[in-house]
């Protein structure tokens, strides 16, 4: 990197105009966004019913989705906060990879919850009505306020980048970005003072943000073990919940990297040994997920309470059995066996990682949310046959794709408009490592 | 009709008169009993009973339709009507309507029909009873005092050797005031007890409800009445209701929940202000 001049790291790193690739891409992605609005809107007008949740599934894919996306948003805090923190240099063109991911999956978490209400109009009762004592309205307050955060720490490092983009107004070749990089960042000069207060709010926010988001994913736990159901009455579920999070963000970011790396031709910022470092995390955070996950199935397997039995059976060997197996398998074993070895953190087996870690994690969250709502203490009876059985109807499947397309629609639009490496950050960091 | 098809129908007919005839055997028979209440004296109301034997065993018949009668089995005399339940018991409140035959003489006898079910006959039951009164009363050194009097022609007359129960009222059964539970009435009709129960639990003002009681007797039926004394503990009940808990509604969440939750919120919103006060700040730095 050292050999790489100023300007060409500039040229390098300035977003570019989508390809055809690109605009394929952001084509399907439109239509999953436009399908997921159309059942969206078949879903207002008929009710909920359109979906396959009844009295007994109440939180089906809209909650695993939900569950999910909150999930993923802690990398933000992860890359950013945890490794910049500690000094972590090599983590700096993964930082805005992983701001914006948890930016996008905080802000489809917000949306997939007012999904799942029946009556959206009523969602400002929540506000005026709320009780405190609910995890819910904590979920609401911190939800809230990890977007801001997370906006807030997208937003500072940006700063210096948007005063580079305006000096290459040629390049961007939209009058209406400029803009916008005017509006966010025409102030910026790149003075020793402006510098202070930035690094200052960014040393801040990285502090802040750790003790929200782990409040995030904690009180997302919570919403299901401060409820007395199989499978979900558990005191480890925050610490469960945390763990899987940086894993299934680690695996987003690893997938990012290795996309940006190859449609914007970054093979000189993100390097193989970015994939290493990244590998490595994964292993350690896989691992460590798996260690929770043996706490959280073999514990009560061991002691196989009778209320819990036909839970856990339908998890190990029942009906859920090919779908626990397989989350359990793609999103912490095979992921291990394969970055476990150093050929396997190159950057294409870590990709195949860490898309199996996220498709892995999908279901893990599908697991934790609906199992248990068909497994109650009391027997169900006197209910309809498709009562006692869940699997999500087209509405569903659409509007949770849909969301799923829009989460990586707003990191594909913001790739495209603002730099996904830093761009002054990497020309400090070559300069200072030159100086010294 | 040839004489093969009479031969054929006159089996059919003869079997379906022997199922008939077995169906109507099958009935069993109702029994119906009635009891008289009379409470504090001024809320009369009869209770009826309906069971059957079923398997060797009574068992109380639910959803009968009955008729209670004053006097005789009268339209004119009819009280009203009512079905029993699932104990097999149906209460019927003496309307004022009945008056008149009530006044008619010292003795009063209550009649119930059952109505003709799929199950059973039509059933009758009756009571006689004497009119009867009770009073409650107390005395120095916490004494209790229960006075039976029944009416003979118009005079009210004092009934003695008749068990009388006298008790504290709870919440779902009687509580003796001493060791025995009934005290016999002597020759002006007055049972005595003392009341030998101390620190009982009252209400809010120590107050306790006496009773004094004759049941299922056969002549009077049953009669009770109350009295309130202020001889118990002056209790507070505490009730956790509408209190600050985590299970209370809105707005009554714990102080300490709230504190912590609005110090949290006020800590880390206050740091994005800040860092909000440090765009503008950076804006007038670029400015200046």
């Amino acid at each position: 990197m050292e050999s790489l001049a100023k300007q060409q790291i500039i040229e390098d790193l300035l977003p570019q105009k989508f390809g055809k690739a690109g605009k394929i891409w952001v084509g399907i992605l439109l239509a999953f966004c436009a399908l997921g609005f159309v059942a969206y809107c078949l879903q207002l007008k008929n009710g909920l019913v359109v979906t396959a949740m009844r009295d007994y599934v109440s939180w089906g894919i809209y909650i695993s989705n939900f569950v999910f996306f909150v999930a993923i948003s802690l990398v933000g805090s992860l890359i950013t906060a945890v490794l910049r923190l500690t000094q972590a240099k090599w983590s700096t063109p993964l930082t805005r990879i992983a701001e914006i991911i948890a930016v996008s999956a905080i802000t489809f978490a917000s949306i997939i919850i007012v999904v799942d209400m029946g009556r959206p109009d009523r969602f400002y009762n929540l506000f005026l009505h709320g009780r405190l004592q609910s995890p819910i309205v904590w979920d609401v307050i911190v939800i809230t306020t990890y977007f801001f955060v997370s906006i807030l720490l997208l937003y500072f490092p940006l700063l210096p980048d948007m005063a580079i983009m305006m000096k290459h107004k040629d390049v961007t070749g939209m009058p209406w970005l400029n803009k916008m990089y005017t509006f966010l960042g025409s102030f910026w000069k790149n003075t020793a003072g402006q510098i202070h207060i930035s690094e200052k709010a960014i040393n801040i926010l990285s502090i802040t943000i750790i003790p929200v988001a782990f409040a995030i994913h904690t009180v997302t736990s919570w919403l299901f073990a401060t409820t007395y159901r199989p499978g979900w009455d558990s005191t480890n579920f925050g610490a469960y919940f945390i763990s899987g999070a940086f894993l299934v963000g680690a695996g987003a970011v690893v997938v990012a990297m290795y996309v940006f790396r190859r449609s914007y031709k970054l093979e000189n910022y993100i390097k193989d040994e970015h994939f290493d470092k990244m590998g490595k995390v994964l292993v350690l955070l896989a691992l460590l997920y798996l260690y929770f996950n043996v706490n959280e199935f073999l514990v009560p397997a061991f002691k196989m309470k009778k209320s819990e039995e036909e839970h856990l059976m339908g998890l190990f060997t029942g009906e859920f059995a090919i779908v626990f197996w397989f989350a359990i398998s793609t999103a912490m074993l095979i992921p291990i066996l394969i970055l476990i070895t150093k050929k396997g953190r190159k950057p294409f087996p870590a990709f195949i990682a860490g898309i199996l870690v996220v498709i892995g994690s999908w279901f893990k969250r599908y697991l934790i949310v609906t199992p248990t709502l068909l497994h109650p203490f009391l027997p169900m009876t006197d209910v309809p046959e498709v009562y006692k059985h869940y699997f999500p109807t087209w509405q569903e499947w659409s509007i949770a794709l849909g969301s799923l397309a829009g989460a990586l629609l707003i990191i594909t639009i913001f790739a495209r408009i603002f730099p996904i490496i830093p761009i002054q950050e990497t020309i400090t960091e070559i300069e200072e490592h030159e100086q010294a | 009709m040839n004489k093969h098809s009479k031969i054929f129908f006159t089996a059919i007919l003869s079997q379906l008169l022997a199922i008939a005839a077995f169906a109507q055997a099958e009935k069993t028979d109702l029994s119906l009993s009635i009891s008289y209440f009379n409470s504090n004296n001024h809320v009369q109301y009869l209770v009826a009973h309906a069971k059957s034997k079923i398997d060797g065993k009574f068992q109380m018949i639910p959803n009968i339709n009955l008729s209670f009668y004053i006097a005789t089995e009268d339209a004119a005399n009819l009280l009203g009507k009512a079905v029993t339940n699932d104990k097999g018991d149906a209460l019927l409140f003496i309307p004022p309507t009945a008056k008149d035959e009530w006044k008619k003489s010292a003795k009063v006898s209550f009649i119930i029909v059952s109505q003709k079910t799929k199950d059973f006959d039509e059933a009758k039951g009756n009571v006689e009873i004497t009119k009867a009164k009770i009073q409650i009363d107390t005395a120095a050194d916490r004494k209790i005092t229960a006075t039976l009097m029944e009416l003979k022609d118009t005079v009210w007359t004092p009934v003695k050797a008749i068990d009388v129960k006298i008790a504290v009222k709870r919440l779902d059964a009687d509580l003796n005031v001493a060791e025995t539970p009934t005290y016999a009435t002597d020759s002006l009709g007055v049972a005595s007890a003392d009341f030998k129960r101390d620190s009982l639990p009252g209400d809010s003002k120590g107050n306790l409800t006496l009773i004094a009681k004759v049941e299922d007797n056969d002549v009077y039926g049953n009669l009770s009445a109350e009295k309130i004394v202020p001889w118990g503990k002056s209790i507070k009940y505490y009730t956790e209701f509408d209190k600050r808990t985590l299970f209370a509604r809105r707005g009554k969440s714990p102080l300490w929940l709230e504190l912590l939750a609005y110090s949290i919120v006020v800590a880390v919103w206050g740091v994005l202000i800040y860092l909000f006060g440090q765009i503008k700040k950076l804006k007038q730095l670029g400015v200046n």
